[in-house]
């Protein structure tokens, strides 16, 4: 008898409980997970790799799949970091972000909406991916130890689809400092 | 020695000895107290409804080129397609994905017929049944879901219109962007900012405005750390020229605006109980100055200053209390909810008990602080003369 009512309790339970989580996602999300529990050494390289290109010049010539060294300064955007991501934007190293409102010089951009056809040119949004090609789901302030403004050299592949949206996949940081 | 103190009934007494002058003080107490609560009660009213507002997992989709603005936001029609189908971790339930496509704008919009006609700035979101998922402080409380044709109206819609509430009643009509509608149902929000909305659903209003496009999209995700994910697409598909911002922070972000605001209110609150303040001093000044003779009298049969000073603090704190108490019914019964309009909609005022505590504590403040004053200038007069006193 007490079998069966731990049995018939169970029951209710596995079935109330699969009833009740029926939200579920068609795959599975990155969870950001500590950057503490991540090596983030292995994304970083100890010297820089030779014949890096610009931004604006690997957003021109790079087709989808090719192997890229890109340099460039983290920035780009009012916030440059995906939150819990080892994803930043990366601004061309020629170009300089000013202040809203003031005198823009040559090679200088703003975040307002004057500069924004400009700034889509120069800038680009890079990915840290694992080996399997996954993005890396910790933030790379954290990570990787990057801050706004540096300047930095990134090694990885090409993404380009046919809107001519450019990303780099990358599988290893330099930081010039 | 130890001093005696003054009966605690002495005071009650002499407030009822002097009943005009009691109920006048007593008014004016009652009339800080209720500045205070109105101030305070504004601030808390729109504060509320920018926090209710946003939910932590949804995030809101529009147009790069649109500034904090969605109103002026186009963004294309497949984006939710396109979103649902690259980003991981949205909400789903039972095969349906908390993905809701909006088309909002500000519109001038037409109620009533004949002569009862009046127009209004009002607020208009095209929505699908998908809304409701990622607005779940929604209720319908009168009517039903809107049709073809058809319109939910917010609470506090008719405030932001300037219209009578009957005018936006089921069955009603409105009219905007040339086209007739019939009120379906009235909808509560918790005090969200879309109170003061009408929705219709998406499809019509696209096709009254000839427009293909949406204005937001609005996401929930299954964690807030999936948020970041949003944020990667629209950054990613740079073609689509999006922006991802998480529902809270973009009413936080509105909240700022409104901070000259609310410090505006802060200050009118210390600018009415500062001239509270004053007005109760120079009521006390005035019915202390009248019972110098009485004071002194009580000196003379060995009350010491310190209980005659406690005594009338105890009266006049007595009826600051009083006025509070008056001052927080008042406002309970006249000032809650009631709906003021402001750009961004409509919020009611709110009496809640923080505006309560800081309504009460004025006037206990000015209760305490208008009577010591006038006490101590009449317990320094000598006792022989101030016996003479008239």
């Amino acid at each position: 008898m007490r079998l069966a009512i731990v049995t018939f309790t169970l029951s209710v339970a596995v079935v109330g409980f699969t009833g009740c989580s029926s939200s579920s996602t068609d795959e599975a999300a990155a969870t950001a997970v500590p950057a503490a529990s991540l090596d983030g050494s292995k994304y970083l390289l100890a010297e820089e790799p030779d014949g890096a290109m610009g931004v604006i010049a690997a957003r021109e010539s790079a087709k989808d799949g090719d192997p890229v060294v890109i340099v460039g300064r983290i920035g780009g955007s009012d916030n440059p970091w995906i939150e819990g991501r080892a994803a930043f934007m990366l601004l061309d190293a020629s170009k300089l972000m000013v202040a809203i409102g003031e005198d823009l010089g040559e090679e200088e951009i703003c975040m307002d909406d004057c500069c924004a056809a400009e700034r889509a040119d120069c800038t680009t949004l890079v990915k840290v991916v694992d080996a399997d090609g996954k993005l890396v789901a910790a933030d790379s302030r954290q990570l990787l130890g990057l801050t706004s403004d540096d300047m930095v050299v990134v090694r990885g592949k090409a993404k380009k689809d046919d809107s001519d949206n450019f990303t780099v996949l990358a599988d290893a940081v330099y930081i010039r400092r | 020695m130890a001093w005696r103190l003054l009966p605690w009934d002495y005071g009650v007494r002499n407030l009822f000895r002097r009943p005009s002058r009691s109920a006048l003080t007593l008014g004016g107490l009652s009339i800080v107290a209720l500045l205070v609560l109105v101030v305070v009660g504004f601030i808390r009213g729109l504060e509320a409804s920018l926090a209710a507002t946003g939910r932590p997992n949804v995030m809101l989709v529009y147009a790069l080129s649109s500034g904090a603005d969605i109103e002026n936001s186009a963004i294309p029609g497949r984006t939710p397609a396109l979103l649902t189908a690259s980003v991981a971790g949205v909400r789903q339930r039972h095969g349906v994905k908390y993905v809701s496509p909006e088309l909002y704008l500000g519109t001038r919009i037409e109620v009533g017929g004949g002569d009862g006609k009046q127009k209004g700035l009002g607020l208009v979101r095209g929505v699908t049944t998908a809304a409701p998922l990622v607005r779940q402080q929604v209720r319908i409380v009168e009517g039903a879901w809107p049709g073809v044709g058809e319109v939910l109206v917010g609470r506090l819609a008719h405030s932001k219109l300037g219209v009578a509430k009957e005018s936006l009643a089921v069955g009603q009509q409105v009219k905007f962007d040339g086209r007739e509608w019939t009120v379906s149902g009235i909808f509560t929000a918790g005090g969200a900012a879309y109170e003061s909305e009408l929705w219709c659903p998406l499809a019509d209003l696209q096709t009254a405005l000839k427009r293909q496009d949406l204005s937001l999209v609005a996401v929930e995700m299954e964690t807030s750390d999936a948020a970041a994910d949003v944020d990667l697409f629209c950054r990613e598909r740079v073609d689509l020229e999006l922006k991802s911002v998480a529902e809270t922070a973009y009413y936080a972000d509105l909240q700022k605006h409104y901070r000259p605001v609310r410090m505006l209110g802060w200050v009118v609150v210390c600018l009415v109980a500062g001239s509270g303040v004053f007005a109760g001093l120079n009521t006390m000044y005035g019915a202390v100055v009248g019972r110098i003779r009485e004071l002194a009298t009580l000196q003379a049969i060995g009350y010491r200053r310190r209980a005659i000073l406690l005594t009338l603090v105890q009266e006049a704190t007595l009826l600051s209390c009083a006025g509070a108490l008056v001052a927080c019914v008042l406002g309970l019964l006249f000032v809650n909810g009631t709906a003021i309009r402001f750009t961004m909609g409509a919020f009611m005022l709110r009496v809640d008990s923080v505006g309560i505590s800081i309504a009460c504590a004025t006037a206990i403040i000015l209760g305490v602080v208008g009577a010591i004053p006038p006490a101590t200038k009449a317990m320094r007069l000598p006792v022989v003369e101030a016996i003479k006193a008239i």
